[in-house]
């Protein structure tokens, strides 16, 4: 059964990434841009290859895929010699793998969850956690903070469009929260009386002991680990998730950001005339703050009618997710749509200070081949899906 | 319900909070706080260049310059782009610490702005830097006018100096940046307004860097504009000829008046300093010694430091007598036998006079006569009067710090040494000593008054056509009296020293008691007597009596300051005939 293709996700990610070549051309010049247009050409022939490809065979692939792509990091972890060690080199080409390893994790927990019809305990929980987790360790220790912390939203959303309890996924991943507010001891206590009070009235002994157990633990340790280190240690641990920090400080970064997106006022000052980007007050122009340009030059008007593309895209991928019948293209798609969805929101909340820094790409529009190239090729398959979504 | 749907509906709310958050923050930056961050932005790339005036000349009476311009190369850097590199570089070539070069940038408090951290640096220092500009990150080069004093020591306390400008001084002034030079004392202080100028301000486009990249097109540069040359009274020749007749003595002040409208024509201090090794900046050590010298040569004796004017106002308890009592012009008190006994102390004279009356204990310069006087007239009287010639007063010159002295009248006395003070306390303010003490200027300005029949005008350094006069309401007779004595001190007193053939001349010599060493040397007088051209006031400090050191040097000063006059008339006299003819 032949269906027509969903032409809105070709056009909004069509929109998205002439902007950004619009964008790069305006950040970094003409050679940059070209290049991404060689990127962008390949990156959508080889997506409208995958909308002719069946969704079924991707699942007979997926383990593989992953296999490839987990072994693809380990090699570079151990053999990659330029540091940090995220890049491979083919002849003039530099490939990000790490873009890619999200793509085969995405397609791999959608492979494995599919498999389960029903996901109810925290066992259920144990494989699909090992699936993210050990790509998203060996891209942690690439070291690359940004990319690695992608897999966490990716494994809630996709296991809570599989069917686990949204409050078994939360009680799972409540030790995270508990890390984080051991830093801020009032933080701390007032967190663990909210959750015990949750944990009380869901009257379900293990999650109670499982909650408490775990929190309190993380709670503990996390500063004890913390206040053990020195305060060199302590501040190279953040150097070293954030290797980008230039001789000025990271706030200095935001600062220059904040400034270039709150000077754009309304209409911005004209594709081009962003001054802070044409004087290099803005870092990382052409990749992790091309939104801060795109603020400037185009101001709130711009900004608003960027959001609005992403929330279409994302709203059209989600309507997909619900109407696809087929159970592993459903998940499969909720995983695309969670990773894309939480990347521009990461990478645009750092430009505007609202989140700390971590190099997050934004979708479509930052200057960067593999991201690019896997962005088009989850499209790809969403709309390979969207062909046979009545089909199961 | 499906729980799809239930799980699409949580997601799709999820994902349009997140929108709403982000577009909320973005309203939030571009709208709200939008005028903060354009101006934050602009702030960033248009640097404002403040190009300093050239400040306006000090030029003497004839005028000779006494105080100009010359170009001076500087250095600033930019704090947020100087590397380590350079600052090593840069402290190795300008002979300063990178400690000092740091606490000087931190001066400026947006790090992207340049600071001058050095001033005047030489050719070769200039060229190091010139040669490695590109490696140097965040160091620029410039010229800039700076102050010359040609004449170096010999009109500091007058003319003053100028310093780089202090954060407490920049305060609140929107005139001035940091690298500014500000006058700081003498007429560069007092005159700073007008000798200023304004800056000239020139917009540029900086990249992050700091590196210029261009000019700004919307904003209009203004050039600077210099300076008003202000015109003192001051003969720079005769200044000249003093310090050459004061070369012989380490410490001495001198103040020469035109009596009739008190134009300071000469004014100098002995130590001095040159002027012009402020424009480098002294370091703190330099300072410290200059500070602390015991020899001050950063005070201006003349209108700072307090003497007693010693027998030079006994012209004043005179005049203060005769004003009060005409007829104590023919009294005769008990003859001076060299000492005058009050009780259990004796008072000296220098001298064993015998019976003198008004005007020969004047001439001689008797203690004894004064002593009976002073005690005769009474303390208020003495008071009351002198204060009206300025003593305990100010004078009101167009110059900083001016100290006021001490005129110690009753109430003082009362305060200082209770209901007990004696007898022996008028002696000593009869005689100039003790608890009196005046500057040399307002010794100089209160002998006018017999030029402007009891008149004072205010000094001053500015030139100027009006001037203020203060009345001191003395009898004419009691001033004609006390001018007469003048005159005999000079013909057959105490200054014969100071004759001139042809050129009568008066005044007074003193010799100021000074318990931390020898006395001082004191002379106030001025000449020609019937057309009064120059008022002279010297003191020349633990030199000795008045009449020996003091008399002479005015002698020279008096003639050499005539003799140019002579020369200046002979000179003008024939082009402003021809004028005549012209006209």
């Amino acid at each position: 059964m032949f269906r027509k293709i969903d032409p809105s996700i070709v056009w909004t990610t069509g929109l998205l990434s002439l902007l950004g070549i619009m964008m790069i051309f305006s950040t970094a010049g003409y050679s940059i841009m070209t290049r991404q247009i060689i990127w962008l050409i390949f990156s959508f022939v080889v997506a409208l290859l995958f909308s002719r490809i069946s969704p079924r065979i991707w699942l007979n692939i997926s383990p593989a895929i992953y296999t490839v792509a987990v072994l693809l990091t380990l090699a570079i972890l151990f053999k990659g010699d330029v540091y940090p060690r995220r890049w491979i080199r083919i002849g003039d080409v530099s490939i990000q793998p790490s873009e890619f390893t999200k793509f085969a994790t995405v397609l791999m927990l959608a492979y494995y969850l599919a498999g389960k019809k029903r996901l109810s305990n925290f066992s259920d929980m144990v494989v699909p956690t090992l699936i993210a987790g050990v790509p998203a360790l060996l891209v942690f220790l690439e070291p690359d903070l940004g990319a690695a912390q992608i897999f966490l939203p990716i494994l809630i959303v996709m296991s809570y469009w599989a069917g686990m309890p949204g409050w078994k996924i939360l009680i799972l991943f409540s030790p995270i929260i508990s890390a984080i507010a051991s830093f801020s001891i009032y933080a701390w206590v007032a967190y663990m009386v909210i959750l015990m009070i949750f944990l009380y009235f869901r009257r379900q002994l293990t999650d109670l002991v499982y909650g408490f157990v775990s929190n309190t633990l993380m709670g503990l340790i996390m500063p004890l680990v913390w206040n053990s280190l020195k305060i060199y240690q302590q501040k190279r641990i953040l150097s070293f998730f954030s290797p980008w920090i230039d001789p000025r400080g990271m706030s200095w970064q935001i600062i220059q950001s904040k400034i270039a997106i709150g000077s754009g006022g309304i209409f911005g000052k004209g594709f081009l005339s962003g001054t802070q980007k044409k004087l290099e007050f803005l870092p990382e122009r052409h990749t992790d703050f091309i939104f801060s340009c795109l603020g400037e030059e185009f101001g709130l008007f711009g900004i608003i009618i960027v959001l609005t593309l992403y929330v279409y895209l994302m709203y059209r991928l989600l309507t997909l997710a619900k109407e696809t019948r087929n159970r592993f293209s459903s998940i499969l798609v909720s995983g695309f749509m969670t990773w894309i969805a939480y990347q521009t929101f990461i990478n645009i909340g750092v430009t505007m200070g609202l989140l700390p820094v971590t190099g997050v790409p934004l979708p479509f529009i930052s200057y960067g081949g593999s991201a690019l190239l896997s962005c088009f090729m989850a499209i790809g398959i969403c709309l390979s899906i969207s062909r046979v979504k009545m089909s199961y | 319900m499906d729980e799809k749907v239930v799980n699409f509906k949580i997601i799709r709310n999820i994902i349009l909070v997140l929108a709403v958050v982000l577009v909320g923050w973005s309203i939030r930056l571009q709208i709200v706080e939008g005028k903060k961050y354009s101006r934050l932005s602009e702030e960033n790339r248009i640097r404002r260049i403040f190009n300093p005036a050239p400040r306006g000349r000090i030029l003497d009476r004839n005028g000779v310059e006494v105080a100009n311009t010359r170009p001076g190369f500087y250095v600033s850097v930019v704090r947020a782009a100087i590397d380590d590199e350079t600052l090593s570089a840069l402290s190795r070539i300008l002979g300063m610490s990178i400690q000092d070069i740091v606490e000087k940038s931190k001066i400026e408090k947006n790090i992207y702005n340049p600071v001058k951290i050095a001033h005047d640096i030489s050719y070769e220092q200039l060229s190091l830097i010139e040669e490695r500009i590109d490696l140097f990150n965040g160091v620029e080069v410039g010229v800039e006018p700076l102050r010359h004093y040609p004449y170096n020591d010999l009109l500091f306390h007058l003319v003053g100096y100028v310093g780089e400008i202090t954060c407490e001084e920049i305060e609140g002034d929107p005139g001035y940046v940091l690298g500014d030079y500000i006058g700081k004392m003498g007429v560069e202080r007092y005159y700073e307004k007008i000798l200023k100028g304004t800056h000239g301000i020139e917009y540029v486009e900086v990249d992050a860097k700091g590196k210029e990249v261009g000019k700004i097109a919307e904003k209009r540069s203004v050039p600077p504009t210099p300076g008003v040359d202000v015109n003192i009274t001051i003969d720079i020749a005769l200044t000249e000829s003093i310090s050459v007749y004061l070369e012989d003595f380490e410490k001495a002040a001198c103040v020469c008046l035109n009596p009739k409208n008190g134009a300071v024509l000469a004014l100098y201090s002995k130590p001095s300093f040159d002027p012009n090794l402020f424009i480098h900046g002294l370091n703190s050590e330099e300072w410290n010694t200059l500070l602390t010298d015991p020899s001050a040569p950063m005070y201006n004796r003349v209108t700072m430091s307090c003497y007693p004017p010693g027998s030079t106002f006994k012209t004043f308890i005179a005049l203060a007598a005769l004003d009060s009592r005409m007829t104590v012009k023919e009294k005769r008190f008990e003859p001076c036998l060299g000492l005058y006994r009050l009780g259990r102390r004796d008072f000296k004279c220098w001298k064993r006079h015998g019976s003198l009356d008004l005007i020969n204990a004047i001439v001689h310069s008797c203690d004894v006569y004064f002593y009976q006087l002073g005690r005769a007239i009474g303390i208020d009287t003495i008071a009351e009067r002198t204060s009206r010639f300025g003593f305990g007063k100010r004078t009101g010159i167009d110059l900083h710090n001016e100290k006021a002295g001490n005129l110690p009248g009753r109430s003082w006395l009362e305060k200082r040494y209770g209901m007990n003070w004696t007898q022996g306390h008028i002696f000593n303010l009869s005689i100039g000593q003790g608890d009196l003490l005046v500057t040399p200027l307002q010794l100089a300005c209160a002998y006018s008054l017999f030029v402007n029949d009891g008149k004072i005008p205010m000094p001053h350094v500015i030139s100027r056509n009006d001037t203020t006069y203060f009345t001191t309401n003395i009898s004419t007779e009691a001033i004609e009296t006390v001018k007469n004595a003048l005159i005999g001190v000079v013909e057959r007193g105490t200054a014969t020293a100071v004759r001139i053939p042809g050129i009568p001349a008066c005044g007074k010599t003193g010799t100021s008691q000074n318990p931390h060493g020898d006395d001082h040397a004191l002379f106030a007088g001025y000449a020609p007597v019937d057309d009064p051209q120059i008022l002279v006031c010297v003191l020349v400090e633990n030199a000795g009596h008045g009449g020996s050191i003091a008399a002479p040097i005015t002698r020279r000063i008096i003639e050499a300051y005539l003799n140019s006059l002579d020369h200046a008339d002979s000179l003008t006299s024939a082009p402003s005939t021809s004028n005549v003819q012209e006209d």
